[in-house]
């Protein structure tokens, strides 16, 4: 009964869809403002979800119409479930193990090969296009985002979450030292949401809608709640490994900390996705091999030899 | 079932994507239509956003007399669109035919292919009467439901 309510309603589905839409809105609320405009109501988000659900639905006479009506489900599913393993206030995440943090990065690749598998079997030249676009990014982006995720872990010799948000807890003069890996971490994370820079997948000015191009009504609005939800997921990851304050806090005070850290994360997303325009897709892929991931290993070395000789 | 209805019509009223299509118009149309999408204008702020595909869209925005060539697709457009969905016909020409009106390679308005729910003239039609014609549209909207309840 317990597991239902956890599942469902808090920190679950409802819960997550709610902060899902309200960090939609801030980020295109944020987005307008810095466009010098007023920008969306607050509702929009839940308007625009409530629309997308009560429309018609149509599947292409070509598409695999199972798969493509499963994909957007898969998507919503993985991140909610990777919610769970990650310690949000307090040092305990709901569920936690050793090695739950390859479980998060791994949950959270599922969302895009959704993205692909539904791009794919939508069988249009455009969805396909968005969709081998969306697997190429992942090979650019995913190196150095589970690096620069790693090295922490490297320092707390702990592959679970809860233990390393102990650890920094703990010593917290170390968190100066991840600084680097925080600012790979949030430029990765751009990509994995598919966020400006590196919208590349979904291009609306060049390939139409990209992977999403055949998707309306009901499953399109899955879709964008699942990549609200991923953001938020994406973002509590962040929080949990770089931004390990407060965590002994009483249960509301630790709560807002965590709303808190989480619209941090967001509100700087949506600061980059104002000032910088969209990549090419091989910009981006130099970008990634060449910039990125050397700096994701200069960050493992820093913590490899913090390792090697402890701060006393 | 009436709340449910009231809170969909709400949301519809409250999200409308439009799609641009030209259907042969000279192009002053839709240099007004894009600059009615400008941060100058902000059409977010009515929920309005512009999206690449038909699948997406509730609203169609034409502008131009339809030609003969571009009959067939713009039905096509019309068609690849879901339920519910509205057309908007921007410019004189898109709503009578204007001064292409009896050319031989001229279909007439937009309203001899497709119904269109909303008739936005002028030549060029200025940015503000665009967005003064889609909050129309989403008004009467909203009176027809009332009415049909």
């Amino acid at each position: 009964m317990m597991g239902l309510f956890y599942m469902l309603v808090f920190p679950g589905f409802i819960f997550l869809s709610v902060f899902g839409m309200a960090a939609e809105y801030c980020d295109r609320k944020l987005y307008a403002r810095l466009q010098n405009r007023v920008g969306p109501p607050w509702f929009q988000p839940l308007a625009d979800f409530i629309k997308l659900v009560s429309k018609e639905e149509i599947i292409p006479e070509e598409a695999n119409p199972s798969m493509f009506k499963i994909m957007p489900v898969l998507a919503l599913t993985a991140t909610i479930t990777a919610f769970f393993y990650i310690p949000a206030w307090g040092y305990k995440a709901l569920y936690s193990f050793n090695g739950d943090l390859i479980v998060v990065l791994y949950l959270l690749t599922i969302p895009t090969l959704t993205f692909f598998l539904g791009g794919w079997y939508s069988t249009s030249l455009y969805s396909k296009i968005g969709a081998v676009r969306a697997l190429t990014q992942l090979f650019a982006y995913e190196v150095p985002l589970l690096m620069s995720i790693l090295a922490p872990a490297l320092l707390a010799n702990s592959w679970s979450l809860s233990e390393i948000a102990k650890f920094y807890a703990q010593h917290p003069v170390y968190w100066f030292f991840n600084l680097l890996g925080f600012a790979i971490s949030m430029i990765s994370l751009l990509g994995k949401l598919e966020k400006v820079p590196f919208d590349i997948p979904e291009a609306e000015t060049e390939i139409v809608g990209g992977t999403f191009t055949e998707y309306g009504g009901k499953l399109l609005g899955l879709f964008r709640l699942g990549i609200d939800i991923e953001a938020i997921v994406g973002s509590a990851l962040l929080a949990a490994v770089f931004l390990p304050f407060g965590l002994g806090l009483p249960p509301v005070a630790g709560f807002l900390l965590f709303v808190l850290k989480v619209m941090g994360v967001i509100c700087t997303l949506s600061i980059l996705r104002t000032i910088f325009a969209r990549l090419r897709i091989d910009q981006m892929m130099a970008f990634c091999w060449k910039v990125l991931a050397p700096l994701a290993f200069v960050q493992l070395f820093i913590d490899l030899i913090l390792k090697w000789i402890p701060l006393k | 079932m009436g709340l449910v209805h009231k809170i969909v019509t709400w949301s519809r009223i409250k999200s409308p994507w439009i799609i641009h299509f030209n259907t042969g118009a000279c192009n002053a149309c839709d240099i007004e239509i894009v600059a009615a999408l400008t941060p100058r204008y902000d059409i977010e702020r009515f929920g309005i956003q512009l999206k690449g595909t038909p699948r997406h869209a509730d609203v169609l925005v034409c502008s131009g007399p339809v030609t003969k060539q571009i009959k067939c697709r713009l039905k096509r457009i019309y068609d690849q669109m879901p339920e519910p969905k509205f057309v908007v016909a921007v410019g004189t020409c898109a709503c009578s035919g204007g001064v292409f009106d009896g050319c031989y390679n001229v279909e007439s308005g937009i309203d001899k292919v497709i119904p269109v729910s909303a008739y936005i003239p002028g030549c060029p039609a200025s940015p503000k009467a665009i967005i003064d014609g889609v909050v129309k549209l989403l008004t009467g909207l909203e009176a027809k439901e009332a009415k049909a309840k």
